[in-house]
């Protein structure tokens, strides 16, 4: 994985500084709340409900032990001993003092870690596949132009007050898990008629209020011109994207409202200009941050097959957590394990300084020392042996880690809701942990297959409700809280955003709602194989809005 | 000013030699200009005093006195080569009006003119150097000759010259003489119409302070009188250490907001005007629509002016017509607004503009890094707290750059998109 060398270090260094003298001036007066807030921003510091929030980048998904060791150890020191990973891929502690911020920005650049440009009107944390790196179906990993553009886009002058926020997210395999689509720009891996590999650009794709499916502007751009390619697209957007509203500040809403023929064809013109300028990007270059990423010392083995079957007979939960929570690895003999933060009951994406350590432990000596975040809110172990499989499930056992539902309808995302955030109209995590606790039973989950259930607190969407095959969207009518069912949702590469089918629900008859969608699922499914989502496409709305409004 | 200098002045003889000045000042009325004049030339340093005069708008009533008690005191004249047509005639006028028998004009050396200002446009460059080879050099000769020197320093005129007293000794210990010292604009208007003097030509046009004809402009109404005087520079001061007379020696003075080269330095230009005309407009910034609209008349306008890019403006339309401003004005009309940048970038790499990029609008101490790296080289500050951080060299700034922008910056280390700035 990637090392900072000096300069990195330096730099990192010289931005704690800053920030820890923005906040020495805000404690002692000198700046206003109104002149410090852009600036906490965009050093990912948020004022919650609460208390400040502080928001950890995990720069494409990927940490070290050593690194989850110290998110631990902030979790124990500077907050209530636990912290939430999110849906950005991010960390974030909810109750950490002001005054203690420099020092947790200190602690974090001691394992090349900070929280640049986790907030703000800026280029955000980019984000990536988890099992980037190790999956069976990618076709380059796609870490190291990770890497460059969290280089290129750390402290942009240019980009530092666009007219919002503004996210990226690259996938390296044809099979999307980092819902690219629904992104400010997405790249995916894509080949160009000699084989080559470049990246395919889609832009002004987003949740929250006005969601859009991300358009193609770019079928293939090749890896020496992506950064002055983005920075066109960027420039275009920070010139023209609209200031007045900030509902209508997102660039889909410039690529919506302009069209996105107008928009590239001021891409293009822009991109003619800069095209071979100094954001050239040598392969040399990419090779060598391309080195920091080389594959571990996988071992030659052949192919292991788990006889999931017979290890149920022996152990429910285990043969569960094998069925659900691996994830085929490119090498031979090895595979990537999901390591579930949606236990029955509780907080999706929570994790203990107990368990970052017992996680940490387990990436040491059975992952190459890897770890990843995922969007879904969960963590994984990219380079498991199949043969230490049981090691690994007995000691997350002891961590409470085990659960084996990735991917079923308990591996909910759900924003952190009313209980956190100062935005909220409903809450979220009640809501998640009240569905989880109906379908709690594991052959009940299995039954079901796999069904993606999303929530979020309001209309900013943060749980991506509108990507779930179920979506859970609170909002407040008449002071009370509802929730909108939406249906047919998805973030991969056959992006669709979810259809509201009628009037909200109040939270005690959610569970109830989502039952009766599933049942309706199951009783018309083709086979027990057909998933949710395809049966949904194949059947259209209507057995659905009878699920749940009867007939009329 | 001369005497609270005195306090740290070591040497006995000099304080004695003040003191014996502060008492003069006890010795006239305030309005007693003639009796002041008349003590100093005839007692206090008989045949030791000169003055130098700009002939400019308000010469006429000091020069007027002087012809009063002694036609022969030796009256300077900086013929810098620089001014108007009217100013010359001017000093033919009062020359012989008050019958002035020892009026002499100071030359810049040829030499120094012809090496430094070969195309006469020196003070457009660096008026600083302009003055000096103009002024300062012809004068210092002229100095050492006297012990005492006549000005037409007035106290209202700033609020720095608010204790302008009738005599003043200098650091260099000389005497300086300040007959008017108490003098306001009425005044002086008072004494003109009393003694009918002839006005300066260019008074009635608008001219209410007048040096070298390319670095004089017209005073708005209401404006500072000085206010006119070095429009367009950043002239900080004249570079004439010895004061002899405002009226040549002090560059505008004003509430210093426009951080540039490291210091706050008064700034010559202004905000475009309703009643701006294109085709004689000088040292404001014209906002890019009203410029493409009379875009013909502000090309033949000879004056320097400069441009005011709003967020929404596309410098794209002027890219043909850059050279033609001194200065760009990019407005941030609140922090969070980020168009400017990009705006700066184009101005600076794309369109390779070198004059002065000025941020003005909400500038504050943690975006003027970020704007300097985007090519903006000067700011318009109000916020206090931001100007102190610039004062004392205390921005908060990240100085490695992950990122190639601006034209200075160098690479560092291997690679391509790592910076930092020079
Ligand atoms: S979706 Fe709304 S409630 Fe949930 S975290 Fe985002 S802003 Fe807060
Ligand atoms: S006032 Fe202007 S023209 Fe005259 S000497 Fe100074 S700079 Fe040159």
């Amino acid at each position: 994985m990637y090392r900072y060398d000096e300069f990195d270090a330096a730099f990192v260094r010289e931005r704690t500084a800053q920030f820890s003298d923005q906040v020495r001036r805000r404690i002692s007066g000198e700046l206003s709340e109104d002149q410090f807030r852009p600036l906490r921003l965009m050093n990912g510091l948020y004022l919650q409900l609460h208390a400040y929030m502080l928001r950890v980048a995990v720069p494409y998904g990927t940490l070290s032990s050593r690194q989850m060791r110290m998110l631990a150890h902030l979790a124990r020191t500077y907050d209530r001993g636990y912290g939430h990973f999110t849906t950005r891929q991010n960390i974030q502690y909810n109750w950490p003092k002001l005054r203690d911020i420099p020092s947790i920005l200190a602690d974090l650049a001691s394992v090349e870690m900070h929280a640049i440009q986790t907030s703000g009107n800026c280029i955000r944390n980019v984000t990536t596949d988890q099992f980037a790196g190790a999956a069976a179906d990618e076709i380059i990993d796609p870490r190291p132009v990770g890497e460059i553009l969290r280089q290129w886009s750390s402290l942009h002058p240019e980009f530092t007050f666009l007219p919002r926020k503004f996210k990226i997210a690259l996938t390296g395999s044809p099979n999307d898990r980092a819902a690219i689509k629904f992104h400010d720009i997405g790249l995916m891996a894509a080949l160009n008629g000699a084989g080559e590999i470049g990246w395919s650009v889609y832009v002004g794709g987003g949740l929250g209020r006005t969601p859009m499916i991300g358009k193609l502007i770019n079928a293939y751009v090749p890896h020496e011109h992506l950064l002055s390619y983005l920075e066109s697209i960027m420039r275009v957007y920070n010139r023209y994207g609209r200031r007045d509203n900030k509902y209508k500040a997102r660039i889909k809403i410039l690529v919506h409202e302009e069209g996105l023929e107008t928009i590239k064809a001021q891409v293009e013109e822009e991109f003619a200009q800069v095209r071979g300028g100094r954001l050239t990007l040598p392969q040399e270059e990419l090779d060598r941050i391309g080195a920091y990423f080389a594959p571990p010392p996988f071992k030659s083995l052949p192919v292991a097959a788990i006889d999931i079957a017979r290890e149920k007979i022996l152990d429910a939960a285990y043969g569960s957590w094998l069925e659900n929570n691996l994830h085929p690895h490119r090498v031979p003999g090895y595979v990537s394990v999901t390591i579930s933060l949606k236990p029955i009951g509780a907080a999706p994406g929570d994790a203990t300084d107990a368990q970052m350590e017992a996680v940490a432990d387990l990436a040491e000596r059975y992952s190459f020392d890897e770890l990843r975040v995922s969007h879904e809110q969960n963590l994984v172990l990219p380079h498991v042996l199949v043969s230490d499989l049981p090691a690994v499930y007995v000691a997350l056992v002891e961590a409470g880690l085990a659960e084996g539902n990735a991917g079923l309808i308990s591996d909910m995302i759900a924003c952190p809701g009313l209980d956190y955030c100062a935005l909220a109209n409903a809450r979220s995590i009640p809501i998640a942990q009240e569905i989880s606790r109906r379908f709690a039973a594991p052959e009940r989950q299995k039954e079901i297959g796999a069904l993606k259930i999303k929530i979020s607190g309001c209309i900013n969407a943060c749980g991506h409700h509108h990507v779930g095959h179920i979506g859970i969207l609170g909002v407040e009518k008449k002071g009370t809280e509802l929730y909108q069912i939406t249906v047919g949702g998805d973030g991969t590469e056959a992006a669709a955003i979810g259809k509201i089918l009628g009037p909200g629900f109040e939270a005690e008859a959610v569970p109830a709602a989502i039952e009766r969608l599933v049942e309706a699922y199951i009783a018309r499914r083709q086979t027990p194989d057909e998933p949710f989502i395809s049966a949904y496409r194949r059947l259209g709305d209507a057995p659905f809005k009878e699920a749940l409004y009867g007939t009329a | 000013m001369g005497l609270p200098k005195l306090a740290i002045t070591p040497a006995k003889p000099d304080k004695l030699r003040a003191l014996g000045v502060i008492a003069l000042n006890g010795m006239f009325d305030e309005m007693d200009a003639l009796g002041v004049l008349r003590y100093a030339i005839e007692e206090v340093l008989p045949g030791d005093i000169a003055i130098v005069s700009s002939f400019g708008a308000d010469s006429a009533v000091l020069l007027h006195l002087v012809s009063q008690v002694d036609r022969a005191l030796p009256v300077y004249f900086l013929e810098t080569g620089k001014h108007f047509a009217e100013t010359l005639a001017y000093v033919e006028t009062l020359r012989q009006r008050f019958g002035l028998t020892r009026v002499t004009a100071l030359h810049p050396d040829p030499a120094d003119v012809a090496r430094f200002d070969p195309d006469g446009q020196l003070w457009e460059r660096d008026p600083d150097s302009c003055c000096h080879i103009r002024k300062t050099e012809p004068l210092e000769p002229v100095t050492a000759q006297f012990g005492g020197w006549v000005t037409g320093r007035k106290r209202y005129q700033t609020a720095e010259r608010g204790v302008l007293p009738h005599f003043e000794l200098t650091s260099d210990d000389r005497i300086k003489i300040n007959p008017l010292a108490y003098f306001s604009d009425s005044d002086v208007n008072a004494y003109k119409a009393q003694h009918g003097l002839p006005e300066h030509p260019l008074y009635d046009k608008g001219y209410k302070s007048i040096g070298c004809a390319p670095c004089t402009s017209v005073v708005a109404a209401g404006e500072d009188p000085r206010a006119g005087r070095w429009r367009g520079f950043n002239k900080k001061e004249c570079g004439i250490h010895f004061d002899f007379n405002g009226a040549i020696a002090k560059p505008m003075i004003g509430q210093k907001n426009l951080w540039k080269d490291g210091a706050f330095t008064a700034d010559p230009f202004r905000a475009w005007a309703e009643t701006d005309s294109p085709e004689t407009a000088r040292y404001a910034h014209v906002p890019v629509d009203v410029f493409l609209r009379n875009r013909v008349a502000f090309l033949s306008n000879p004056h320097p002016i400069g441009l005011h890019v709003s967020p929404a403006d596309q410098v794209e339309q002027v890219e043909a017509d850059l050279l033609r401003f001194a200065s760009i004005a990019i407005a941030f009309p609140a922090f969070t607004d980020g168009r400017g940048y990009s705006t700066a970038r184009l101005l600076s790499e794309r369109f390779g503009y070198t004059g002065e990029i000025r941020a003005v609008g909400d500038v504050l101490a943690d975006q003027v890094p970020l704007m300097r790296r985007c090519g903006i080289t000067a700011f318009v500050v109000t916020h206090e707290p931001t100007r102190r951080a610039l004062e004392s060299g205390q921005l908060a700034t990240v100085n490695l750059f992950y990122q190639p922008v601006g034209t200075t910056e160098v690479p560092v280390g291997t690679r391509p998109f790592l910076r930092r700035a020079q």
